[in-house]
């Protein structure tokens, strides 16, 4: 029993404290801890997962973080150092809420970008002489005297003239 | 307004394709860890099938090739021949260490007593260390140097070549 208890405080696994130093908030317990342990699970991405949450993986990798929220929180640890915690160790692939506001930025630049392109073709449209593009119209034969021979042919076809 | 169309076009595809060549040259095993450049996090873990920790602060000041392995992951039972013969030729002035997690410790004993060993193994029963660092899935190595600092990661099974190579990130500081 004695050297059970030895070997239980030798024991040590790396502390958040290494890399986030000591917690700036209140400890949490009972229905509050798991409350927030699920919320600040949902912003961490599981590592061997496609794309969930922490919080709603059932691997034992997100099983263990989940765990690792939840002590942390437990110890008075912030929201924002528990992330900063986890992407000193993982990087900022775990984090599912990206930090960098140019990646929420793309997504409505581009969508703004191809407005104003679509604005001013339309605009350039509005803009040209209707008849600018048409050919004089030869009534005889009903077509552009200059058509296309191709075209000429398909609409004779069509119209069940030459074969 | 259509040269304007083309030449945007061309910007953009040649972003995309130099981005592209960026990427396939690189080896995706060899994974840009956030604490490559930073000091090891410490641990002091219970070797297999033993009552005696492995603090990893006892091996500064020499190279470090620590690696996380399980027994249910095919990869490492690829990479253990390579750990195993390179252990036995390098050490003692490179010290290797296998961190076990997500394992049961029978299952562990069985594998190793099979295999065999030439290097502590500790059992880092709820991935704590694993998380520390920032392992996804296994196997997954890191080489330390001498002075405690994390050189390179490579994550999956290592040839003997991988191996070499790494080793000479940490073995040169």
């Amino acid at each position: 029993m004695i050297a059970v208890l030895l070997l239980l405080l030798q024991l040590r696994v790396p502390d958040a404290a290494q890399f986030v130093g000591p917690p700036k908030g209140a400890p949490l317990a009972g229905e509050a801890l798991e409350k927030r342990t699920n919320e600040v699970g949902r912003l961490l991405r599981c590592p061997v997962c496609q794309g969930m949450a922490v919080s709603d993986s059932p691997a034992e990798m997100a099983v263990n973080m989940k765990g690792q929220v939840r002590e942390l929180l437990a110890r008075g640890y912030t929201e924002e150092q528990i992330l900063q915690y986890f992407e000193k160790s993982y990087g900022e692939f775990v984090l599912l809420r990206p930090k960098s506001p140019v990646l929420w930025m793309l997504p409505v630049a581009a969508f703004l970008l191809g407005g104003i392109v679509v604005f001013l073709k339309l605009k350039k449209l509005e803009r040209a002489p209707p008849t600018a593009n048409r050919q004089p119209f030869d009534s005889a034969q009903g077509r552009p005297p200059t058509e296309d021979p191709y075209l000429s042919r398909v609409r004779d076809l069509v119209s069940g003239g030459k074969q | 307004m259509n040269r304007t169309v083309l030449l945007v076009g061309l910007i953009i595809a040649a972003v995309l394709v130099a981005v592209l060549f960026a990427g396939l040259g690189k080896n995706p095993a060899e994974i840009r860890s956030p604490l490559i450049g930073k000091t090891a996090p410490t641990f002091a873990l219970r070797e297999v099938g033993t009552s005696r920790t492995v603090d990893v602060t006892q091996f500064r000041g020499k190279p470090m090739v620590v690696n996380f392995w399980a027994t249910w992951c095919g990869p490492c039972w690829e990479e253990h021949p390579v750990l195993v013969a390179n252990a036995r030729m390098l050490q003692p002035q490179v010290q290797f260490l296998g961190v076990v997690f997500q394992d049961k410790e029978d299952k562990i004993l069985g594998f190793l007593n099979q295999r065999g060993s030439s290097y502590p193994t500790v059992v880092d029963d709820a991935g704590k260390t694993a998380i520390a660092y920032g392992v996804g899935g296994v196997p997954e190595t890191f080489f330390i140097d001498a002075n405690g600092v994390i050189q390179a990661k490579y994550s999956g099974p290592m040839s003997p070549d991988v191996l070499r190579e790494n080793l000479q990130k940490v073995m040169k500081q």
